[in-house]
């Protein structure tokens, strides 16, 4: 574990240094308030430090101050290190953000005890974080497919297609239904049924770039945002979506099963200014148009009617029918 | 009162007790040594300059630098000189820091020939 100390006064320091190297420590030493504060405000920098009170730029309760300013970092634990010894002292100390305090000439085994402690706090702190992580992972995500649930993956798509708006880019909107998902689950079981979900969840993933979004909307159906999508080529990459499902078998527990998906496909610069329910509502539509056209298939919305009747850009593509 | 003072109970070097603190380790204590024969001197003479000057300021900080660096070599007399003259800056009693000084001065002055000692014997 990386420790910080801060001791401008040389002989101090060597013995410091040496003390906690010998007590397992990676050690990075400074001369001042300043270097210390640099190296604890570093990506990576030390989360333990020793800070002695008395030094040049920044003393030790100053550095203590600027550190707890910064509340979106991780916690640093920190102990002021000094010959100084009244009560006033040790509670300004403290008070200035220090976790705790030590008096010089200090003993070693006491020292490594007290950082101990400082070790107990911090693994506390990582557990706090990591508890509060798993919990924003499960407050977004499907914990069956570990996709973006369907609240998460809507905020996802609104923001994007604010976005595409503004910067006049294609957000591409697909709304896919793995077909005859329920005689999967009435012959095989729920579990492979289960097994189904994942893996189509998987290709869906590996079928888009990264800054892609992929969602489960539904108990079988998945919503896949394509952000920044060339209008030119949206049928295409739909159809190698479409294909990544279709084009091998599924290996489940009970053997291989070949699935097909259909899909309703949508391109938001195509439909100006609806809302994000109008929208996914029409990109539903379509996916009934593509179930009803024989599935394993995707289908288009376009608007049924054009904004403007004297412009020349009229969809030369009339709406497709069920 | 200045022969309680005088009358320390402390010994000048105690190098049973920093051995202690450093675990025994006679490599990390020549270091110590070595660092503290070149920090020293520079120190105390800046100290000397700034209680001529009476500038408190340098004084507290280099008195209380000194401090801490005798107090983690063990020099507990030399430590005690240092934390008295680093007390008198601090409460800005110029008339005695002279005076402190001279004490200070006296007790590096024995405490010197015994590091030098030490040294010497640790080198055969």
């Amino acid at each position: 574990m990386k420790i910080l100390v801060a001791d401008d006064e040389a002989l101090s320091r060597r013995l410091l240094e040496k003390t906690l190297a010998r007590a397992g420590y990676e050690v990075i030493s400074v001369e001042n308030g300043k270097q210390a504060l640099e190296e604890l405000c570093k990506l990576e920098g030390p989360r333990l430090a020793l800070l002695d009170w008395i030094m040049p730029e920044l003393d030790g309760p100053e550095v203590c101050r600027a550190i707890r300013t910064r509340s979106e970092r991780s916690y640093v634990y920190l102990v002021l290190l000094t010959s100084k010894g009244s009560k006033e002292e040790t509670v300004l100390g403290l008070e200035s953000g220090a976790d705790d305090y030590l008096t010089k000439p200090f003993n070693a085994e006491e020292l490594r005890a007290r950082l101990r402690v400082g070790e107990r706090i911090l693994l506390l702190e990582d557990r706090l974080v990591e508890a509060a992580e798993n919990m924003r992972f499960r407050a977004t995500h499907d914990q069956l497919t570990s996709l973006l649930n369907r609240g998460a993956v809507l905020d996802l798509l609104t923001r994007e297609l604010h976005r595409s708006r503004r910067e006049q880019k294609t957000t591409v909107i697909l709304l896919g239904d793995i077909d005859h998902f329920k005689r999967v689950n009435d012959t095989f079981g729920h579990v492979v049924g289960d097994e189904v979900l994942v893996e189509t969840a998987n290709r869906l993933l590996s079928a888009v770039r990264s800054y892609d979004f992929v969602g489960r909307y539904g108990g079988e159906e998945f919503l896949v945002v394509l952000n920044s999508c060339d209008p030119a080529f949206a049928r295409t990459r739909a159809e190698e979506i479409r294909k990544s499902i279709s084009g091998r078998e599924i290996q489940t527990a009970k053997g291989p099963l070949t699935l097909t998906m259909s899909f309703g496909v949508l391109l938001s610069s195509e439909w100006a200014l609806k809302t994000i329910e109008e929208l996914l509502h029409e990109t539903d539509i379509a996916l009934y148009d593509a179930k009803a056209a024989g599935r394993n298939c995707l289908r288009i919305a376009k608007p049924a009617t054009k904004p403007e009747p004297t412009s020349e850009s009229v969809p030369h593509i009339a709406r497709i029918k069920g | 009162m200045n022969n309680s003072e005088e009358a320390l109970p402390e010994p000048i070097w105690n190098v049973a007790e920093l051995l202690e603190r450093v675990d025994q380790d006679q490599e990390l204590l020549r270091d110590l040594l070595n660092i503290f024969k070149e920090d020293f001197p520079r120190t105390i003479r800046s100290l000397e300059s700034a209680v001529a000057m009476e500038d408190l300021k340098n004084c507290a900080r280099l008195s209380h630098t000194l401090k801490g660096m005798l107090g983690s070599l063990g020099a507990t007399r030399a430590a005690s000189a240092a934390a008295r003259l680093d007390l008198l800056a601090c409460s800005a009693e110029t008339a005695s820091l002279k005076q402190a000084l001279d004490a200070l001065k006296r007790e590096a002055a024995d405490l010197l020939p015994e590091l030098d000692a030490y040294m010497a014997e640790v080198r055969r």
